[in-house]
């Protein structure tokens, strides 16, 4: 696959985060941000927040089940983002603890789980 | 703007001393002989929340939960005419659990052992080569058990025949809850945890807030200011044997920039839903004995801490939304909503489990809530006094 190519154009420069962050369920999304570092927290955060207006903007323009791969993926990164911007932007340096927490709530439900 | 933001003033010290002063016994927060009390005087008596109405919206829907605290498992229908049953997962020939998934469609449950088959109504309507057996058939429906709800909230009682309608259990609380968003909820987000640690214990975690500051450093600097460090509730309120409690919010709270951008969709969208300013959203109701319902128009969600040993429980916690996923950025406001109040409940667990650790000794005899743990000492008077009631009436019962 190429690895340049799985967002709208107008999204490029995530693409390096599609592979550790373009996740399909809410449990996913927390496990993921509990098993990276820092650093890629923080650099997904840094790139994602500047743009996720912009994005959300652009795909509520389609129903959601009418957005293509293209457009999901991006959804998904962002639902990604909601996530890590817990770990940034409110844990910052207490994120390693409270991980050790939170691994024992899996998250059984979300309504942006595939059904 | 330099209006004036109002004083937070706390419920005093004398108006708390009403629900009692005195040190709370340590027992019953992990002695296995308490808890065996607790399962037939409180939870065999009372109304249980076991889901919400939106999990079985059509006719034929049905759930099975699983309730340690009674050993049972329930199935809960809705049948063809729309209403709701609720029966004791067994089959009646020789107890076999009907059905195996935790929910789906269907009008007919068969049983796989020997395929006795029985209606959403729980009649029994087919059984194989019946005529060998030396029972009439009409004896044979699925054992019931209590259904209903308010405000969406599922309730049973293992009582086939309650001591009060579910309305007159909640009194007061009742036409509240109508009110709440999960009123109105169709779907939710869920997340559960185990934890070794008595549900009392774990329940009043979540029923005071002189913790917060310890605990939530960073996920609770909304509920915290400077004229209320501890985020102190304005008002608690007795309903015997509920409680609630009135949350005070900063007026000033630290809102980080990307949070701003998922708290502003999240209103949008609560305000587009009717779900703003609603005289309960700052409610958080404590629903006897296990259930919490917080009414927040943005956030609003049910916690039930789920009883299984003296020293084990398991809690759901659901967030309620009013319609599906529409568009991305409901999406992600949801995304995000369920986020934050997660990381603000998995903080709780760890120190619950120490406090369990240190209670199962029986080093401590006694447990002191101060005023501000009111509604902690109202949860042990109300199990306390059916607990007591319980045991004399086995006492007198066995004398006879």
């Amino acid at each position: 696959m190429n690895a340049a190519n799985r967002l709208p154009a107008a999204f490029a420069e995530l693409e390096p985060f599609v592979d550790q962050w373009c996740l399909a369920t809410s449990n996913e999304r927390t496990t993921a941000r509990r098993n990276s570092t820092p650093e890629e927290r923080e650099a997904f955060f840094n790139a994602g927040k500047v743009i996720a207006a912009d994005a959300l903007q652009l795909l509520d323009q389609k129903p959601l089940d009418q957005l293509d791969d293209k457009e999901q993926c991006l959804m998904s990164l962002l639902l990604s983002l909601a996530h890590v911007s817990l770990a940034v932007e409110i844990q910052g340096g207490d994120e390693a603890r409270h991980a050790l927490a939170s691994q024992h709530m899996p998250i059984t439900r979300s309504p942006s789980n595939p059904r | 703007m330099t209006a004036e933001l109002p004083v937070f003033e706390p419920v005093t010290k004398e108006e708390a001393s009403r629900i009692g002063t005195a040190p709370v016994p340590a027992g019953p927060y992990y002695q296995s002989d308490y808890f065996d009390a607790e399962c037939e005087a409180v939870f065999r008596r009372s109304w249980l929340n076991v889901g919400h109405t939106c999990e079985l919206p059509e006719p034929g829907d049905y759930i099975v939960r699983e309730l340690e605290v009674a050993n049972a498992s329930l199935l809960i229908t809705r049948n063809r005419d729309g209403l709701l049953k609720a029966f004791h997962n067994a089959c009646t020939h020789r107890g076999t659990q009907l059905v195996s998934e935790p929910c789906g469609r269907r009008q007919v449950f068969s049983c796989p052992y020997h395929m006795w088959t029985f209606n959403s109504d729980g009649e029994l309507r087919n059984a194989p080569d019946f005529d060998q057996f030396y029972v009439d058939k009409a004896e044979l429906n699925l054992k019931p058990v209590a259904v209903d709800s308010c405000g969406g909230m599922l309730f049973i009682n293992l009582n086939p025949n309650p001591a009060q309608s579910l309305r007159d259990y909640l009194g007061p609380l009742a036409d509240q809850l109508e009110t709440l968003p999960s009123a109105r909820a169709t779907t939710f987000s869920e997340y559960v945890y185990e934890i070794d640690a008595n549900w009392k214990l774990t329940y009043d975690n979540f029923q005071e807030n002189y913790h917060l500051r310890f605990i939530h450093p960073k996920t609770g600097a909304a509920t915290s200011g400077k004229d209320n460090p501890f985020g102190y509730p304005l008002r608690y309120g007795f309903h015997d044997p509920h409680r609630t409690q009135t949350i005070w919010s900063n007026p000033q709270p630290q809102i980080q920039p990307f949070q701003m951008l998922a708290f502003g969709k999240g209103m949008q969208f609560a305000m587009q839903d009717g779900l703003v300013g609603s005289e309960q959203s700052k409610e958080y109701y404590a629903v006897f004995p296990n259930l919490f319902i917080l009414g927040s128009p943005m956030q609003p969600f049910s916690h039930t801490v789920y009883p299984i040993s003296a020293t084990k429980s398991r809690g759901v916690i659901r967030i309620y939304w009013v319609g599906e996923d529409d568009c991305a950025s409901r999406r992600f406001a949801r995304e995000y909503a369920m986020g934050l109040a997660r990381d603000i409940h998995s903080e709780d667990r760890a120190v619950i489990e120490a406090g369990q650790r240190g209670l199962n000794s029986g080093a401590l005899t006694h447990i002191h809530f101060q005023a501000q743990e009111v509604l902690c000492r109202h949860l042990f008077n109300m199990v306390d006094e059916r607990v007591q009631a319980y045991r004399a009436e086995r006492q007198t019962g066995g004398a006879q």
